[in-house]
């Protein structure tokens, strides 16, 4: 592990080192440029910003509907945060918020344990079924999800799973081994002499993948973890034909938020909506800021070889 | 090599089998379920109807009934008060009556998708029935006309008495009464008072001319085929719903009234093209109110209050205006529909079930509706009650009743009609009676198309 | 192509010595392994793995019964999907409908499925287990180690354990993603639809019908063929541009916040990466609004006067600038959206990748005198695209089956101003799966969505197949073990 962190931080640290003696040379010419880079730059954030700024506004605002002839409200308040927390018939945001949450803590380690274990098997393992079980994998990616969305209601009613988060939580994480291939892009890039040092000491395969291997994926155990964690605050197709009983105090985020913005409610819902959007996004952009360092070189490491 | 995995997978999958089938066993949704896999020589048993029914243990009356509800997300808090009547309305029974969420205008979809899981009581619009019924996922009334007659005292023909008689046709199909009509859900127009006479909302173009010149818009949905047919059927032209399913539509041709399709889109395409028409998307009408713009919108009840809200007291209702082709003047005729409550065939109390629909749709319920929801009864009684009377929505809705029609069309009709709305509100038809020939003949191919 | 026939070749040739090793096991096998082939667990006994043999004596008891009990009431009715139709009688003293023993067509395919997965899988471990025996024996007889149970869990966790990691996520993908992959092949053939629904009603084998009706004159819809080939168009237009505007985006954006001119590039990161961390039902939805007819964007150019110049220019015909509701504009609105919330992720990802660029390269071609661009286009292109060419190619399939995006933009927004759209219940800014997903919600006509869903899946993997002979040369895997 900390022979991770120091790769890390020597990267970029070698960077400057290297491209410092040309820095004079153009300098007299970089005054300007720079300034235009860093203003197009700015411009380029501000746009990006720009709806989710229209988010906070109008969250802030004090008018009820979504056609505002303002960007900036007229007035400001903080009533519909006070309302989203004053559960109605049709909005019981705290709810949701821990409904989701406990499906996304569950599926965060369903999902991270399934990845990394199909991860390691087709990275490391050598057994004959291997390569034919891959093709298959990428056979069974190329499917919309979506369609098979019915045979997968019939299939969890059943078993008396629909209505019930854990069904919902086998709906997303079943099949998660599927996307095992970021993560075995990672585990191929790890030094296989590691692992045969560790086999002559005597480890087995569940010691190497256990004592060594897990410990030197840092990155890209944090990049699924973060995949698995949103996955439920996103989705709404799934959530809302699993839980399909009109039970609101079942709903998860996205469904119930959805649900806001139906045509006889949008008019009253919609800034409340705007509120759950942003206490919905807040913990995920902080574990985000947190982990951002894992996550693009999980993804990076990934990628490269996936 | 792979043998346990092999092995594994199909213990597991053997194992899981028999945990779904106790699964199914406790939880009575589904017939199949409870008698699969757990028990093999009971299933040969429950192959006997009767033995079936005779296991099934009758609901004495210190049984609790557990029943479920589906009903708007606006609806809820009265539907709560209307369970509560209920279950004092019959206080030998003890109940467990579950309410969830469900928009009339989506109910179709989600019963349709699984009806063995859907609710045992649900609200829908009117338009639904026919897919509904087609399904088998709607109960005939008069199969449960005993208990109706034994419990309420009801039968059907006394409910059918009840309600004004447009609602109980839009509640028959192929000659079957399936459904407790719940609230008249007609569109007129909204007018605001300060702005426009009364006698400035009688006729469309003076009502353009009046908008225009102060400055007002007329909000009116061209994109669906619930509004945008007013003229058509106004003219005299026809939809019908046919057996198979398929719609047909006469609205390419010359109407009983000696109109021709092509001088109703032309008027039409007038109305879109004046600076004081507003077209508004679908589902818009809530949002036109806030926008403040407008001066007239058509919508229905459901809109009452916003119309108050941005219109003050001043706010009025007027039935569809009429307008002029070829110097005769036809009223426009809206499109009569309700929203109603159905009872599912697959629940397991069927007859509790239908009492509980029977009951929030009777005269003391839709009274109450009204006071809570400014929701227009179907009830001829509910209808009389002074309070509800005096409704200005309603009133409109009374007005109109003589000219209203009912729309009678598949589910093909809906997106080639709103497409055929959407073209003539961003004018790309064009103006030549060929080109607007062809497009009406375009519209009613897809209209009339069979049904795969 | 050799590869291709070679990995044909290889394919069979390893079916043909499966069973041939099976063959030779059973011709030369001593009693007990020829006994193994009808009782699993005789082949072990003999050899005295004892706990072995009752595990899979019990496997094979449970398999029996499975198949005795269980199976026959749905496998039977397999061939017709059932024939007794749904009919129930209200009972007057249980105020409860009484239903009669009725078929569910939906449900007798799922479970003779099921049954027909189950029983596939025994196949294989039957004749694993007579192999088993039979090397079992050999052993035996050259006076081998016999495995105790003791040594056999030891080997789940060495030899074979990729065994133990694969078997639950195998298990959860093959229920999961397997057996409704299975089922809706098999819809395409039934005429599934809202006139066979059950359980009210039944529905059945049609054969090839359906794929017939979808390719021949009529189709689907009146215009069917019309609108599967617009919007088959529109898939493909907007994979292409989905894909590639966010991935040169994502580069470009990557380069610009990394050159060493930036100040705080943690800050603007920071800033990009908010735009991830808001769920994308809510961006989506907040955007669609942001652009609607009436909406805040539209009041904006308004004020500003730009629509009344569009409308001058004769681009727009509306009082308001159709962002989401015109076809063109639609169009491009939703790729520049997707721009919006596509890059900052790939952004992300080309900082990473981008991070690793053989820095002795830059440094020679400055040396060389080679501007920017040239740095740009001859080294810094070349290498992202060699490094990142399997994820463009499955990002292209999943922007063919982006759902989310099209779905959330357009449902309830657009109406079509295409007759001939219109009449096949579609839009110009469809995809075909939410065209498909349509044709299921609304109008419940499974069998067809199902023959789309086939389509949709042999067009994404006739693409796969190219882009991965044709893009990506050769198999890189081994290059880093």
């Amino acid at each position: 592990m900390s022979n991770e962190n120091s790769v890390m931080t020597k990267e970029p640290a070698k960077a400057p080192e290297t491209k410092a003696p040309k820095a004079p040379r153009r300098g007299h010419r970089l005054g300007g440029s720079r300034v235009g880079h860093n203003i197009i730059i700015a411009i380029l954030c501000v746009i990006w910003l720009i709806p989710i700024v229209w988010l906070v506004c109008m969250s802030f605002s004090a008018g009820d509907g979504m056609y505002v002839a303002s960007f900036f409200p007229k007035q400001w308040s903080v009533s519909h945060y006070v309302k989203l927390f004053q559960p109605d018939t049709v909005n019981q945001f705290p709810r949701w918020f821990l409904n989701t949450f406990k499906i996304a803590v569950f599926n965060c380690i369903i999902q991270t344990c399934f990845v990394l274990m199909v991860a390691y098997a087709t990275s490391f393992g050598k057994f004959k079924a291997r390569k034919p079980l891959m093709n298959v994998a990428v056979m069974l990616n190329l499917f919309p999800g979506v369609l098979t969305m019915i045979a997968v209601y019939f299939l969890l009613r059943e078993f008396g799973l629909t209505n019930s988060h854990f069904g919902l939580l086998l709906v997303y994480s079943a099949s998660s081994g599927l996307g095992y291939l970021i993560c075995k892009g990672f585990f191929d890039t790890v030094p296989r002499a590691l692992c045969e040092a560790a086999r002559i000491d005597g480890c087995n395969e569940a010691k190497i993948f256990t004592r060594i291997v897990i410990p030197t994926s840092r990155p890209i155990i944090v990049y699924t973890i973060i995949n698995a964690f949103l996955a439920p605050w996103m989705d709404f197709v799934f959530a809302k034909m699993i839980l399909n009983a009109g039970i609101s105090s079942q709903y998860t985020v996205a469904v119930g938020l959805y649900a806001m913005l139906e045509k006889s409610l949008i008019n009253s819902y919609f800034t409340i909506f705007c509120c759950g959007g942003i206490l919905v996004s807040i913990p995920i952009a902080i574990l985000f800021f947190i982990m951002q360092k894992f996550y693009v070189e999980g993804v990076t490491a990934g990628s490269v070889k996936g | 090599m792979k043998k346990l995995l092999v092995m594994l997978l199909c213990l597991t999958m053997v194992l899981s089998l028999v945990a779904c089938g106790g699964n199914g066993d406790g939880k009575e949704s589904n017939p199949l379920a409870g008698s699969d896999g757990t028990n093999p020589p009971e299933t040969q048993g429950a192959q006997n109807p009767p033995e079936t029914q005779g296991a099934q243990n009758p609901p004495a009356s210190g049984d609790t009934i557990s029943l479920t509800m589906w009903g708007a997300e606006e609806d809820q808090t009265l539907l709560t008060e209307l369970i509560e009547d209920f279950k004092a309305a019959y206080p030998d029974q003890k109940f467990d009556i579950q309410l969830g969420v469900e928009s009339e205008a989506t109910a179709k979809d989600t019963v349709l998708t699984d009806p063995q899981a859907a609710a045992d009581v649900y609200a829908f619009a009117s338009d639904q029935l026919p897919a509904l019924a087609d399904a088998g996922a709607i109960l005939d009334l008069s199969t449960v006309e005993p208990a109706l007659q034994s419990l309420a005292g009801k039968t059907i023909a006394d409910i059918q008495a009840a309600n004004t008689q447009a609602y109980n046709d839009l509640a028959t199909y192929n000659g079957k009464y399936y459904a407790f009509p719940s609230v008249a859900d007609g569109w007129f127009m909204f007018y605001d008072g300060n702005v426009l006479s009364e006698d400035d909302v009688k006729d469309w173009d003076t009502m353009m001319k009046a908008c225009e010149a102060a400055g007002k818009k007329v909000g009116f949905t061209f994109c669906s085929g619930w509004y945008n047919a007013c003229l058509f059927y106004g003219a005299g032209f026809n939809t019908t719903l046919n057996a198979d399913g398929t719609t047909s539509c006469d609205f390419n041709g010359t109407s009983s009234k000696g109109v021709k399709g092509v001088d109703v889109v032309k008027y039409m395409q007038n109305l879109a093209s004046s600076s004081a028409m507003m077209a508004l998307p679908e589902g818009g009408t809530s949002a036109a109110f806030t926008g403040g713009e407008c001066a007239v919108i058509f919508s229905g009840c459901w809109d009452s209050s916003a119309a108050q809200k941005a219109w003050g007291d001043n706010y009025a209702a007027a039935p569809l205006p009429s307008f002029t082709i070829n110097g005769t003047s036809y009223a426009a005729a809206p499109v009569k529909s309700c929203k109603m409550v159905g009872v599912n065939p697959f629940s397991k109390q069927t007859g509790w079930a239908t009492l509980l629909a029977e009951f929030i749709t009777n005269q003391q319920s839709q009274v109450k509706r009204f006071e809570q929801r400014a929701a227009a009864p179907t009830n001829i009684e509910a209808a009389k009650d002074p309070a509800v009377a005096v409704n200005k929505g309603v009133a409109a809705l009374n007005a109109q009743a003589s000219t209203a029609i009912i729309q009678s069309v598949g589910g093909n009709y809906w997106a080639p009609a709103a497409s055929f709305g959407e073209q003539i509100a961003q004018g790309t038809i064009g103006s030549d009676d060929a080109a607007i020939q062809t497009a009406l003949d375009d519209m009613v191919t897809g209209v009339t198309a069979p049904v795969a | 192509m050799s590869k291709i026939t070679s990995a044909i070749g290889g394919f069979f040739g390893a079916i043909g010595r499966y069973f041939a090793d099976f063959g030779k096991a059973m011709a030369k096998g001593d009693i007990f392994v020829k006994l193994s082939l009808i009782w699993w667990g005789a082949g072990y006994i003999a050899r005295k793995q004892y706990v072995k043999g009752i595990i899979m004596t019990l496997l094979e008891a449970g398999i029996i019964l499975f198949s005795i009990f269980f199976a026959p009431q749905y496998v039977s009715k397999f061939g017709t999907l059932g024939t007794v139709q749904f009919e129930q009688v209200f009972d007057v003293n249980t105020m409860q409908m009484v239903p009669n023993d009725y078929d569910h067509s939906f449900l007798i395919l799922l479970f003779s499925l099921f049954c027909f997965v189950v029983w596939t899988v025994t196949f294989f471990i039957c004749i694993s287990v007579v192999k088993n025996a039979y090397r079992l024996q050999l052993r035996a007889q050259s006076g081998g180690h016999i495995n105790s149970f003791k040594d056999d869990i030891a080997d789940y966790f060495d030899k074979k354990f990729h065994v133990t990691l694969l078997s639950l996520p195998v298990l959860g993908i093959v229920i999961f993603t397997v057996i409704p992959i299975l089922l809706l092949v098999f819809v395409a053939f039934t005429n599934y639809d809202q006139y066979h629904m059950p359980p009210a009603a039944l529905f059945t084998w049609v054969g090839f019908d359906n794929f017939k009706s979808l390719f021949t004159s009529g189709g689907l819809t009146v215009s069917f063929s019309y609108a599967f080939g617009r919007i088959l168009g529109w898939t493909l237009v907007w994979a292409f541009f989905a894909t590639f505007t966010t991935y040169f985006g994502g580069i470009l954006m990557s380069l610009l916040l990394n050159s060493k001119k930036t100040v705080v590039p943690k800050l603007w990161r920071l800033l990009l990466v908010i735009t991830i961390a808001v769920p994308q039902f809510v961006s989506l939805l907040l955007v669609r609004y942001f652009f609607a007819n009436n909406g805040i964007v539209n009041t904006i150019c308004q004020n500003i006067g730009l629509t009344g110049l569009l409308r001058n220019w004769g681009l727009i015909n509306t009082t308001y600038i159709p962002f989401l509701t015109a076809p063109i504009w639609a169009h491009v609105t939703i790729i520049i959206i997707n721009i919006w919330i596509g890059v900052p992720y790939q952004m992300l990802v080309a900082t990473g990748i981008l991070m690793n660029l053989p820095s002795d390269q830059l440094e020679s071609a400055r040396i060389d005198g080679a501007n920017k661009f040239q740095v740009f286009r001859y080294i810094t292109m070349p290498y992202m695209f060699q490094v990142t060419a399997p994820t463009l190619v499955t990002d292209f399939v999943k922007n063919i089956n982006n759902f989310n995006v099209i779905f959330l933009l357009t449902d309830g927004v657009y109406t079509t101003t295409n007759q001939m759209m219109a009449n096949s219940q579609a839009k110009e800014t469809d995809l075909l799966i939410t065209w498909l997903f349509n044709l299921t919600q609304n109008y419940y006509n499974y069998k067809m969505a199902a023959v789309i869903g086939i389509v949709v899946f042999l067009i994404c993997a006739v693409f796969t197949l190219i882009a991965f002979n044709f893009l990506i040369s050769g198999d890189k895997e081994g290059v880093y073990n």
